[in-house]
């Protein structure tokens, strides 16, 4: 039993390096999406083709790659940075572009006739955006969004090829160390938590923002 | 009715001017050359089949569709006009603001926001666009759902309400902007057919109160009862336009009595 507790505590600093990554990048890809979904929809046609592009290779190449490319490739052009500088850089691009394609369907999917409401009205596009269309977007993307967060916890173990110490390194190494299996229970143990306080998390926003009913 | 042509003898406000308006999307010409005036008060029902350009002249009015060529004015003020070279120019910034303000819009499908309670479907534009106080808004608000039935709606999403009731919210939050003019395109043509007679009543009650109402309908009764004017389009034109008692009485032209003949 002390065992147990002496691995997990082990294990709870490569959580640590897990959950950095995780929020680090969740803060920085859904913003960064957002606006890439709405240089995607501009009606100024080189920053949509451009949108368009990036979004295109991002969801064309295994993020493992862009990975090891960022790690790898950047410092050959000169460009080093930190372990989880880099690690984040890459998570943050690939997620961004995943985000981007909720986003876009999500604003799609919102009938012009608000747009028309909101403009005889006398609503500027950006109040039209802010208050009518975003709001509503919002909830039609939650379901995926929260697809895609639960996925990126997963997906942090990725950066085990980096040689960071995250949660799935920490474990392996003990059970290299010590020829016991018990790690890799304990590392199913703490993803399937975050996961599912993630998923209680989502449940508990759409039940809020499902109030009202279309 | 007999009203409106009292004030017309009186020489009433001109509210609406249209002159010579063309649209063509792509290169089917959909509007061919309206003309139209309308005084305060009016109520204007245009009548015609389907595809006839109805919509899209109503939407050249509020500006979303721009015209190809000819001039609107609104109270009296230019919001587009054609050049010499035949180049359209419209009000721009705060005084085209100014002259849209002065319009409110009825969709067919009520467009509402359904992520606000009716009562912040109202207050949106009051409080967003024109930057009014909420204490002072929200009587006034109250009042207009009081005057379409649905006080007791309030705090309820449109989601939730019947058809022929959304559209009564909607009504009220364009009456909530203060309009000089509301337009209405086919506001009782999505609803069941025992839900347009609450929207039509409303409609009604508008009318007795001398607000100036243009209104696309098919409904014929309405077109008779309540308008000051009906006009006909069929092609993109104006075919015929009337006395509602004139109009549907004497018919003048055979397109108009073979569209009259089909809508009964
Ligand atoms: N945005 C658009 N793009 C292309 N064609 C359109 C558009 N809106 C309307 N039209 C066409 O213009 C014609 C008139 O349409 P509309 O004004 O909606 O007629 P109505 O309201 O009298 O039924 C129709 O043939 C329609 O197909
Ligand atoms: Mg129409």
């Amino acid at each position: 039993m002390d065992r147990l507790v002496d691995i997990s505590i082990l294990m709870l600093e490569g959580t640590q390096v897990t959950l950095e990554i995780f929020f680090v990048t969740l803060l920085l890809a859904l913003p960064l999406g957002l606006f890439a979904a709405l240089g995607r929809l501009s009606s100024w046609k080189p920053l949509s083709l451009l949108m368009e592009f990036y979004i295109w290779l991002m969801r064309g190449t295994p993020l493992m790659l862009q990975l090891l490319f960022v790690y790898f490739a950047l410092p050959m052009v000169g460009i080093r940075l930190p372990d989880i500088g880099a690690a984040l850089l890459a998570f943050t691009l690939n997620y961004a572009a995943y985000f981007a394609e909720i986003f876009r369907a999500g604003i799609q999917s919102i009938p012009k006739g608000q747009y028309e409401a909101a403009e005889t009205l006398g609503l500027t596009y950006a109040q039209t955006m802010r208050r009518i269309i975003m709001p509503q977007v919002f909830r039609i993307v939650l379901p995926p969004v929260s697809n895609e967060t639960i996925n990126l916890v997963k997906d942090t173990s990725l950066i085990y090829i980096l040689a960071m110490n995250d949660l799935l390194r920490v474990a392996r190494t003990i059970v290299q160390r010590e020829f016991d299996m018990t790690p890799f229970v304990i590392a199913a143990v703490f993803y399937l938590v975050m996961t599912f306080v993630l998923t209680w998390g989502f449940k508990e926003l759409e039940a809020y923002y499902g109030k009202y009913d279309r | 009715m007999a009203n409106t042509t009292a004030e017309q003898a009186r020489g009433a406000k001109i509210m609406l001017e249209l002159r010579d308006i063309h649209k063509s999307y792509g290169g089917t010409e959909v509007l061919k050359g309206i003309d139209l005036t309308l005084k305060r008060g009016e109520v204007l029902a245009i009548i015609g089949p389907s595809g006839s350009g109805k919509s899209t002249m109503l939407r050249c009015l509020n500006f979303l569709e721009k015209i190809d060529r000819g001039s609107i004015s609104i109270k009296g003020e230019t919001l587009a006009f054609t050049d010499e070279s035949g180049e359209v120019h419209y009000a721009t910034g705060s005084d085209r603001r100014r002259l849209l303000s002065s319009m409110g819009m009825v969709f067919q499908q009520f467009n509402l926001f359904p992520h606000m309670t009716v009562m912040e479907n109202l207050l949106e534009a009051p409080l967003t666009v024109k930057g009014r106080k909420r204490e002072e808004v929200l009587p006034e608000a109250e009042a207009l759902l009081d005057k379409v039935g649905l006080l007791e709606k309030r705090d309820a999403y449109p989601g939730k309400l019947s058809g022929g009731q959304q559209q009564r919210v909607a009504i009220a939050r364009a009456l909530a902007m203060k309009p000089d003019i509301m337009l209405f395109d086919e506001p009782t043509s999505a609803l069941d057919p025992e839900l347009t007679g609450e929207v039509l009543r409303t409609m009604r009650e508008l009318a007795a109160e001398r607000m100036t109402m243009v209104v696309v309908t098919h409904e014929m009764a309405f077109a008779r009862e309540a308008a000051s004017r009906v006009i006909f389009m069929a092609g993109g034109v104006i075919v015929e336009s009337g006395d509602p008692q004139e109009f549907f009485a004497h018919p003048q032209e055979e397109r108009t009595r073979a569209f009259l003949k089909n809508m009964l």
